[in-house]
């Protein structure tokens, strides 16, 4: 007889259900530190950015075999099925394939916003599919955004902040309580001054160049989500420029990039844009000519 | 962006042992590791050795002294052999070992020449950090690196043998015994000329009878060469325990077990040596080295273990001392300028995020007249938050105000990548009063000491830590 066909949400609850009590229990142990429950990250999504343990039945050297997989994490010692990799191996892959795709789906809360004194203004990019297709259209702000920019900022602000979800909103969900006020420390222990920071959805890294013709500011530094992986689906990159203009060459950016808390630490990250800064400043350029 | 790549910084190391006294030059490249869109990272890159001294006998006063002023002028014309003057020298240590560590002027010796023999060369002393050095200038610790097991060197010169047991790069174990070429001193004829009263304990109990003055017979002095060589090794092996009988400070309770064997120093470099016949080629040196040397080769091939030749076995210690002593803390750093160089500083841990605790015991165990009393280093967490770090340097500030309410200098050393972050917090809360040095990328625990040097371009600092972990008792 033929069985029922099951919801396709219920098989995937019963999935991740025998994952999560497959898995080591390691999750379960870090929503215990006082720590992640008092910041402002929304819980972190299961599977991500854990080291794998192996799976393989009998190394010859386990303790060389935990040192590799600790090393990396790309998917090793996940061992087969013949020739086929494990169902687990195999979901978690899927999981993590999944939780990319979300990420350029996703979108950064409006508390997050809140939380940090960041309005929100739109880009052409109109839907997320257009958004994909067309990225010179995330570089440019709608008109209603223009107008709100001028009505809002501080105009030829020494610094201009800039946060955008880029390709990955849970970049900007996940780094943003670590790096921006971080970012404004080193702003202060520099003696840099910042205009009005806000957010810009849908954004292009070249948006840059018309939030610089619009506000004039001296430098400008944008976070802004990177195209997720498979291995972090949170990477943010923090993009500086001096005086960004039309017309502006990609190899006048400077890019710390690859932040999150398998990459470049977030905090450290932060503590550093304002150094950088403060170098374009003083050098009054930036890209492949700032000598740092 | 245009990296300032790279930078050649010149390095000595001075041994200053039981027998010999030797020198090292070397440079070291300090080059940036990491890629251009990632947070900066130099680390030193190459250690090149660009000067060995000759041998040069310690020069003593008396049996009881060491001769600054002959040391200071062999030093003076080794630098100029050299090619180097002293303002070139930008790091490196001196250090004293052996039974010479035991005159009396030693300690003011080695910080005297310290302070006389460049910009931030350091005075390090002390059995383990002479082991450790030793380990490191013979390549044990690099091969160390490469396998799964466990290397031992053996550094042996005139007073004591150092063995330093390495395990993944890094020492594990350590002990030092009076075992050297000059603890026996004889004359061509046969005659004993001095016997070290620190084997006298061991020779009894072996039932030997070795007078001063007497004369001894080739057998004999061979004899106790051998029985020697089995103590230390079999002490090494954990196989006998009478070596406890010659052991300096501290023995361990079990030794790791060995898989190849080192052996360096002067001893060491004798190794491969024609055995000497007689009593006259025995005492080339005025001393049973030679034969302790051929007896030590001969009880290594009946052992369990692999006997591996050693990069540099006469001046590992003074290569280790010239070359490996010094580290980089060359990440992202917070430094307010003019504080370095300093040396000397304690090493407290700040355990659970509890700042004043750790004040506290710093101000018990170290001199609080000192500013800054001790350094505090900040064991890793994970992940950084930026919650953690603004509670951490909250409650830094206020502890180190409150209890330190003299010192204006503040020292963090943090094992996480977050130097620069925690630094700055720092400052901010301490509305700038605090003058404040916080680095990362440096190895270091409760009870070590730092020694930093003059910042490199304002973004790198020299450091050289001296571990004491194994002195626990």
């Amino acid at each position: 007889m033929m069985k029922q066909p099951i919801d396709l949400q219920e098989l995937t609850d019963r999935i991740m259900k025998e994952l999560q009590e497959r898995l080591p229990q390691r999750e379960s142990v870090r929503q215990e530190s006082p720590h992640s429950r008092e910041s402002a990250v929304p819980a972190e999504a299961p599977f991500l950015e854990e080291a794998p343990s192996p799976m393989v039945p009998k190394p010859q050297s386990p303790e060389q075999l935990e040192e590799w997989c600790a090393s990396t994490p790309a998917r090793i010692g996940v061992w087969r099925a013949g020739t086929r990799p494990l169902t687990r191996a195999m979901l978690k892959f899927r999981c993590d394939h999944a939780a990319a795709v979300d990420s350029v789906y996703g979108e950064v809360k409006r508390e997050t916003l809140e939380h940090f004194g960041l309005f929100s203004v739109d880009t052409q990019y109109g839907n997320i599919e257009n958004y994909l297709k067309r990225p010179d259209m995330g570089r440019v702000l709608t008109d209603q955004g223009t107008e709100k920019l001028l009505a809002e900022c501080r105009r030829n602000p020494q610094v201009q902040i800039v946060v955008s979800d880029g390709l990955s909103a849970n970049a900007i969900e996940r780094n943003l309580p670590d790096v921006y006020p971080a970012l404004l420390d080193s702003l202060q222990a520099n003696g840099l001054n910042s205009g009005t920071p806000f957010f810009v959805k849908g954004g292009r890294v070249a948006v840059m160049d018309h939030i610089g013709e619009l506000l004039q500011p001296e430098v400008l530094v944008l976070l802004i989500g990177e195209r997720p992986g498979l291995v972090s689906s949170a990477s943010m990159s923090a993009y500086m420029c001096y005086r960004p203009r039309k017309g502006m060459m990609e190899s006048n950016r400077t890019v710390l990039s690859n932040i999150h808390q398998g990459g470049t630490p977030p905090v450290e990250a932060g503590a550093h844009i304002g150094t950088l800064l403060r170098n374009m400043l003083e050098q009054q350029t930036s890209g492949v000519k700032l000598v740092i | 962006m245009i990296h300032m790549d790279e930078e050649w910084i010149t390095s000595v190391g001075i041994d200053l042992g039981t027998s010999t006294t030797k020198c090292i030059v070397s440079r070291l490249r300090l080059a940036r590791k990491s890629g251009a869109f990632a947070l900066p990272r130099f680390e030193i890159a190459e250690r090149l050795l660009t000067y060995e001294s000759a041998v040069f006998s310690t020069p003593l006063l008396n049996r009881n002294e060491i001769d600054v002023a002959r040391v200071m002028q062999w030093l003076e014309q080794e630098y100029v052999k050299a090619g180097i003057r002293f303002t070139d020298i930008k790091s490196g240590a001196v250090i004293i070992t052996g039974e010479t560590a035991n005159k009396h002027n030693a300690k003011q010796l080695v910080h005297y020449l310290a302070d006389r023999a460049g910009d931030f060369v350091v005075a390090t002393a002390g059995a383990d950090l002479e082991s450790l050095l030793s380990g490191k200038g013979s390549g044990a610790e690099r091969r160390s690196e490469q396998s799964r097991e466990v290397i031992c060197n053996v550094d042996i010169g005139g007073g004591t043998a150092n063995a330093s047991f390495f395990r993944k790069g890094r020492m594990i174990e350590t002990v030092t015994l009076h075992v050297g070429g000059r603890l026996i001193q004889l004359s061509p004829e046969g005659q004993i000329v001095y016997v070290s009263e620190a084997i006298r304990p061991w020779l009894r109990e072996k039932g030997f009878h070795l007078m001063e003055g007497e004369s001894a017979a080739y057998d004999y002095i061979r004899l106790i060469a051998r029985q020697m060589s089995r103590t230390l090794l079999d002490f090494l092996q954990g196989l006998s325990m009478q070596g406890k009988l010659l052991a300096v400070g501290r023995v361990p309770e079990a030794m790791p077990p060995i898989s190849e064997m080192m052996i360096s120093g002067g001893i060491g470099g004798m190794l491969g040596s024609e055995p000497p016949q007689d009593m006259k080629e025995i005492a080339v040196y005025g001393d049973f080295g030679p034969l302790l040397a051929a007896a030590l080769a001969e009880e290594c091939a009946r052992s369990s273990f692999r006997l591996v030749r050693s990069e540099h076995a006469v001046h590992a210690t003074v290569i280790g001392a010239g070359m490996q002593s010094t580290e980089i803390s060359g990440s992202t750093l917070h430094l307010t300028p003019g504080m370095l160089p300093m040396k000397n500083i304690p090493v407290v841990k700040l355990e659970d995020g509890d700042a004043e605790a750790a004040i506290r015991l710093g101000l018990q165990i170290y001199d609080p007249v000192n500013c800054p009393p001790f350094a505090l280093f900040i064991p890793a967490m994970k992940p950084v938050r930026y919650d953690m770090i603004r509670r951490l340097s909250e409650s830094i500030v206020q502890g180190y105000r409150r209890l330190v309410p003299g010192c204006d200098k503040l020292i963090v050393v943090c094992e996480n990548d977050m130097a620069k972050a925690l630094g700055q917090s720092l400052m901010l809360r301490s509305a700038g009063e605090l003058h404040i040095v916080c680095i990362d990328q440096v190895k270091v625990d409760h009870g070590d000491y730092l020694d930093l040097g003059e910042p490199i371009r304002g973004t790198m600092i020299p450091v050289i830590v001296k571990t004491l972990v194994f002195s626990g008792s």
